[in-house]
């Protein structure tokens, strides 16, 4: 996806010469392998910083919320869909923004490369199909495709949903993947299983919150765990309280997440903090047949009423 | 200044008498990074690894520890009087830990230390430690701690360092709490002490040759705070930022903390979390103003702090080690390098 | 909740007006019961913090 970096830095760069847009949100090259930074252009001479490549999996549209200024803003098919979500959650106007939409071909994660080598990694290069990467006495290949981040995998909405401009044709999606096969694997577990699955999971959780700050959702002025009046969450690694922020946090996202991967991108200790989020994806679309941010002309299943809206839950 | 030698065979029965006469702990392999944890009954650490993902600073501050007890019990005479809990402070090792993290807390005891305040819970975690460092063949390519007071062969706050020699360790004891540990270990003195203080001396040259990054700080001391606090660059810098904190959970020089109170029952406890600059929680007032309120001020003061504020209170360098966490975590690539290099060279006078 | 590990019937939802006394008796009833019978809540209880 490198060939995508001279078509952004075009269209970025008509963008700020018509002056339809105050800032281009997209990525510049990180300062470590496999990584990129999000930064912000404000002149057409800028456009030179800006890259694309498979390591620019950090949703963009985590900026978007409140911000005054005409926006260009790169997107590939799950941030445009959150882009959706923050249109019709009223956060950004859709005149305020000119989405670049990028057809995504799936993001690589770094970590699951640097566990599949031994040593550091102090350069990755890819190209079409492959990335390459070599440190202190090792180089390695590895086909793109086994190490793509585990939302990417089960991706079936690579293309934009909502664009103004689009950098290359579409891509074909994915038809034969399953994205809830871990959640019904969970579903059928029995409940201590269950329950002991979900402690192993967070038993690593130091609270940091990098998983809700890096959701494009998570927006509100005071999260709920930073209320104190009254309290409704404990501040230290209690489990049980550690486990209320995830599970409150997931429903807090429930039939707006698009599973982007931020958080578990975003996470130090590596923690599959989608397996919250999933389940409610996979519920919404099971009782409402709903995918979050498809669609601006439409408000989501639970903000709405509809009178074949299943309720045999309620006695 | 003695060295001892162990070989690789022996090893496992040192790590035996270690772990029977003192709590002891040592970088164990998690699934994708290393973390340090309690040794059991000669469990071996594991060396095969550059650093852990999260600093050894929670065996000196814990994330959450709990300072006092009260209880609300009417009956009993001691209600509502705030007691502090008894703490364990019997003698740990840790074995395996890096020399930057090591610089980390003597730079961290400055804040606990102070001529005006010393924080019991901290002095007496840290006193109960013998710290046995690991010497670092191969620093990661976003260390930088040569040019930040530290380096991969470090002594400052160690009272062991083990340096890796093929097939055996060499340990050259620096302190007597070091010494007590080197006999219940068994460790003996090697005979032929000139020689490897030489070995250990080439070795450290080729492994700070091997540092391939650095940070200038020259200037930092000098240059006037308020154009400094007001340069045009902390927009950019900030930008990306997500005010996550994984930066400062992972620093080892980081020590902020929050006191919260939690009660059950009859029983109430203070206890303390640690926090981050990072979050907005962390200057809001009582009265709802926040002096942090938006993302630039918060960036913007955690490097001020590190760079600036923490130069000019100590007179003794940046409050980093260069140990390079916060560069490899964060999940936006904010880099601490880029951030210092833009305030040394920022042309404020 | 029962993905977490919440034993299914222990969270329960109804609608009962306030018109409906009978049914709220009702509910409350078979609920009580099926709580009985499950037992106290042994998992997810936050009593004082398990740390240092």
């Amino acid at each position: 996806m490198t060939e995508y970096t001279e078509k952004i830095r075009e269209i970025s760069k008509k963008l700020l010469i018509d002056k339809s847009v105050d800032l281009i949100i997209g990525f510049r090259k990180g300062t470590v392998p496999m990584m990129n930074e999000p930064c912000f252009i404000k002149h057409p001479d800028e456009v030179g910083r800006l890259v694309w490549d498979s390591h620019c999996g950090i949703n963009l549209a985590n900026y978007l919320p409140n911000r005054k200024e005409r926006i260009g803003i790169l997107a590939k098919g799950c941030d445009s869909r959150n882009i959706a979500i923050h249109i019709v959650e009223n956060k950004i106007k859709r005149n305020q923004i000119k989405i670049i939409g990028i057809p995504c071909r799936g993001m690589l994660d770094k970590r699951k490369i640097a566990s599949s080598v031994s040593g550091e990694i102090v350069e990755a290069v890819e190209d079409k199909a492959t990335v390459k990467v070599s440190g202190n006495g090792f180089s390695t290949s590895f086909d793109k495709q086994e190490m793509l981040q585990e939302n990417c995998k089960v991706c079936k909405h690579r293309n934009p949903v909502i664009y103004d401009e689009l950098v290359a044709e579409p891509v074909p999606e994915q038809q034969d993947v399953d994205p809830y096969e871990d959640v019904r694997r969970i579903e059928g577990l029995s409940d201590s299983e269950k329950r002991k699955f979900f402690e192993d999971l967070i038993s690593e959780c130091i609270r940091c919150y990098a998983c809700r700050n890096a959701c494009p959702l998570c927006y509100c002025p005071t999260c709920f765990v930073d209320e104190s009046r009254p309290q409704w969450v404990g501040k230290s690694i209690e489990p049980t309280d550690t486990l209320t922020f995830h599970f409150l946090r997931a429903y807090h996202c429930a039939g707006r997440c698009t599973d982007c991967g931020a958080c578990e991108r975003a996470c130090p200790v590596g923690i599959r903090v989608r397996q919250f989020t999933k389940k409610l994806n996979k519920d919404c679309f099971d009782l409402y047949g709903w995918e979050a941010g498809l669609t601006i002309d439409e408000r989501p299943p639970l903000d709405t009423y509809r009178p074949q809206d299943p309720n045999d839950f309620i006695k | 200044m003695k060295i001892a030698t162990i070989t690789k065979d022996a090893w496992p029965n040192a790590m035996e008498k270690l772990s029977k006469a003192c709590r002891l702990y040592g970088p164990v392999k998690k699934e994708q990074f290393h973390s340090f944890e309690v040794l059991d009954n000669g469990q071996i650490p594991d060396f095969n690894f550059q650093n852990t993902r999260i600093s050894p600073k929670f065996l000196v501050q814990p994330q959450s520890e709990i300072m006092f007890q009260c209880t609300f019990d009417q009956n009993r005479e001691d209600h509502h009087i705030l007691k502090e809990i008894p703490k364990s402070d019997s003698p740990r090792t840790v074995i395996g830990i890096r020399p930057c993290d090591a610089d980390a807390f003597l730079l961290v005891k400055r804040n606990f230390n102070s001529q005006k305040y010393k924080d019991p819970f901290w002095m007496g975690a840290y006193e109960s430690l013998t710290l046995v460092g690991l010497a670092c063949h191969q620093p990661c390519t976003t260390c930088f701690c040569t040019s930040a007071g530290s380096g991969p062969f470090s002594e400052t706050g160690l009272d062991i360092l083990m340096v890796d020699d093929g097939d055996r360790y060499l340990a050259k004891i620096i302190t007597s709490k070091g010494e007590d540990i080197a006999a219940a270990a068994g460790w003996t003195e090697a005979p032929e002490e000139r020689g490897l203080l030489e070995k250990i001396g080439e070795m450290k040259e080729a492994s700070e040759k091997k540092i391939t990054t650095s940070v200038a700080t020259e200037h930092l001391k000098n240059k006037s705070t308020i154009p400094l606090y007001e340069a045009a660059f902390w927009e950019d810098v900030s930008f990306s930022c997500i005010n996550c904190g994984t930066c400062t959970y992972v620093c080892p020089t980081c020590w902020c903390f929050d006191i919260q109170d939690e009660c059950f029952g009859l029983t109430g406890i203070r206890m303390r979390n640690w926090d981050s600059c990072m979050y907005p929680l962390f200057t809001l007032h009582g009265s709802g103003h926040n002096p942090r309120g938006t993302k630039l001020h918060r960036v913007r003061q955690r490097f001020m702090h590190k760079l600036k504020y923490y130069v000019d209170k100590y007179n003794n360098g940046i409050q980093c080690v260069g140990c390079g966490r916060c560069i490899s975590q964060c999940p936006v690539n904010i880099d601490i390098r880029r951030v210092c290099e833009l305030m040394n060279a920022s042309e404020t006078p | 909740m029962e993905q977490i590990g919440i034993e299914p019937g222990r969270l329960q939802f109804s609608w009962i007006s306030s018109a409906e006394a009978t049914k709220f008796v009702d509910v409350v009833k078979t609920i009580t019961e099926v709580i009985r019978g499950l037992g106290p809540n042994q998992h997810f209880v936050k009593r004082l913090p398990k740390v240092a």
